[in-house]
């Protein structure tokens, strides 16, 4: 679930450095997509966005744009340092790929071959499932102390209650030196209060469920 | 007994618990029982007993083999493990002795008031244990085995075959087994309101399930903000509820009436107050008589302050059901009674004095998010309803 291949998109829509704009316009349309690998005697060979595109004709009732359209070829205006990923990469990375480049998509290749196409949207979906209530859980927010083995422990306490742990979301970043770092966990209780109490038993800050919540009128 | 309230009860009913110091606790039922009666709102509705419902009963939504292991789980029988993997035995749902057949009387209980209401026999039905909204087809979840308001619900329709059935939930968590149970049928429209599933357990109801292919826009969901109060609660409530139904011109309505919004209780961290548990039923009863001749059925739900909360709420509940005055005064006997059992000072009051729940800081910020919930579910889901 977590490898591109999990989260790439298979059929890709392709053109040739020799496509119109006008042809290459219409196929994002009209697949509503908005990149396109070029390929050239099998072999990627380049990336168009429709953005690319339309930066490079004149602007819509322009008298100019439609005999522009017709003249523009990709190759003219594709990407040629083309970043791509492999099928076996972890999402993370191809997430990071496009955030650094800033751009919009990775063609995935395996050798030579083109096999898919992972977009922005679709690390987003990725994120939605890692994060996503897909088995009834209770939300659980506990501070990290700056030290080696924080997380196992808590997973530790967790099991000890007998609860299943639903999806965990921890950040790599501390707050400060030494200082802690934030664990999501979604556990798989309706009442996750008994967790709760020997999480702080042990030490732990939690920051949601929020403390005292239904102890008494305000 | 026509335009009349009935009021379904057994004490077989109070044997749906997991014992111990979980916080389902069927003593919630007697302490509301015997405050009815205390204060007279049971003179003259003597309880109509349900009988278990039938295994076919429990079929029309659950799997078989989902029911063969909640009636091994209750004969002690069954591989632990395996059972786990229907969500029985586990800390939520414990298993206890004849699980099934306590499980089974709740769901029996909700089909009668629902066959009382639907056949004529009563104006409004009430049975506090039913409401086990979360039971899903193959698992138990959340403190509900079987799915009473789903079984009830899918006996009607196979009764009544052109029946629409609204169902309304306003307990603290998603009403999730039952909307997915209904989830492409444009013949039951779920309503769900509920603090946002991104803080609370089950972690669904976001607007956006809103049901599909011939059951698109028949799940609305409201998800409210953590810490939400009356004002902005009942202001959501009243927004959406109403012009939901009124769309979908329902032929009777099944209320989840979990009181677990309140600000006391201990599972969940929406601020309402008895207010709230006032307002909805009288709501719910009007609309039932503008939409479809009064027909209206109501069930208990979720509610883990068992002292202070779930008894006033769901008296209030029969109060309205049976077109009672809710009185002012908790009765002496019966705080006498539960006072002495109790951990907390209970109320003297069946009302909450609202200067004990003042608004807090945030109670703008919140105010406008649930608008804009609510806003967008105007825009997008309810246009659906036919």
């Amino acid at each position: 679930m977590l490898l591109v291949r999990d989260s790439m998109t298979q059929e890709v829509v392709t053109v040739a450095p020799e496509t119109t704009a006008v042809e290459a316009l219409a196929l994002c349309r009209g697949n509503r997509i908005r990149h396109l690998p070029v390929l050239q005697g099998g072999r990627l060979v380049g990336v168009i966005s429709d953005r690319d595109l339309r930066a490079a004709t004149p602007a819509l009732g322009d008298p100019a744009r439609a005999e522009a359209l017709d003249l523009i070829r990709v190759a003219d205006e594709m990407a040629r340092d083309v970043a791509t990923a492999r099928p076996e990469d972890p999402i993370e990375d191809a997430a990071m790929a496009m955030y650094e480049r800033k751009i919009g998509c990775l063609p995935v290749v395996d050798g030579e071959d083109l096999v898919g196409i992972v977009t922005s949207s679709d690390v987003l979906r990725a994120l939605v499932r890692l994060v996503g209530a897909h088995k009834p859980g209770s939300r659980l927010e506990v501070a990290l102390p700056g030290r080696s083995g924080s997380l196992a422990e808590v997973t530790g306490i967790i099991r000890d209650e007998g609860v299943d742990i639903v999806s965990v979301l921890a950040s790599s970043e501390y707050e400060d030196e030494g200082g802690e770092r934030v664990a999501v966990l979604r556990v798989g209780t309706i009442d996750p209060k008994d967790v709760v109490d020997s999480l702080s038993a042990a030490g732990y800050r939690i920051l949601w469920p929020p403390p005292g919540s239904g102890t008494g009128p305000a | 007994m026509s335009g009349r309230a009935a009021f379904v009860h057994d004490v077989a009913l109070e044997e749906y618990g997991f014992g111990g110091d979980h916080p389902f606790n069927p003593v919630r039922l007697r302490m509301t029982i015997e405050l009815c009666e205390s204060l007279g709102l049971l003179e003259g509705y003597p309880f109509v007993e349900p009988a278990p419902a039938m295994d076919e009963d429990l079929r029309t939504v659950h799997y078989t083999s989902y029911v063969r292991r909640v009636q091994q789980a209750g004969r002690g029988e069954g591989d632990l493990e395996e059972l786990k993997q229907y969500g029985l035995g586990t800390a939520d749902n414990p298993i206890f002795p004849d699980v099934h057949r306590a499980c089974a009387h709740v769901v029996g209980g909700t089909l009668v008031v629902a066959r009382l209401v639907m056949n004529g026999e009563a104006e409004h039905a009430l049975c506090i244990s039913g409401g086990l909204h979360h039971a899903l087809p193959s698992k138990a979840s959340g403190f509900c085995i079987y799915n009473d308001a789903a079984v009830a619900i899918a006996r009607l329709k196979e009764e009544h075959p052109s029946i629409k059935v609204a169902y309304v939930d306003t307990d603290v968590h998603h009403g999730d087994g039952v909307q997915w149970m209904f989830y492409d049928d444009p013949d039951v429209l779920t309503v769900s309101m509920h603090e946002s599933g991104r803080y609370l357990f089950p972690g669904t109801g976001a607007v956006k399930e809103d049901g599909q292919r011939d059951g698109h826009g028949y799940s609305i969901n409201l998800p409210l903000e953590p810490f939400t109060q009356d004002d902005s609660f009942i202001e959501c409530f009243e927004a959406v509820v109403p012009e939901a139904l009124r769309a979908f011109e329902p032929d009777l309505i099944l209320s989840q009436n979990g009181c677990d919004a309140h600000a006391l209780d201990p599972l969940a961290h929406v601020s309402a107050t008895m207010r709230v548990y006032e307002h909805v039923p009288r709501r719910v009863h009007e609309i039932a008589h503008e939409l479809c001749d009064g027909r209206w059925v109501a069930v208990g739900g979720g509610g883990y302050d068992i002292w202070r909360v779930v008894p006033r709420a769901w008296t209030a509940l029969w109060a309205a059901v049976s077109h009672q005055e809710l009185p002012t005064e908790m009765p002496e006997d019966w705080l006498e009674k539960w006072g002495e059992d109790s951990p907390v000072k209970l109320p003297f009051l069946t009302r909450d004095e609202p200067e004990d729940y003042p608004p807090i800081e945030r109670a703008g910020q919140i105010e406008d998010r649930n608008r804009r919930t609510v806003e967008e579910l105007l825009e997008r889901v309810l246009p659906l309803i036919s």
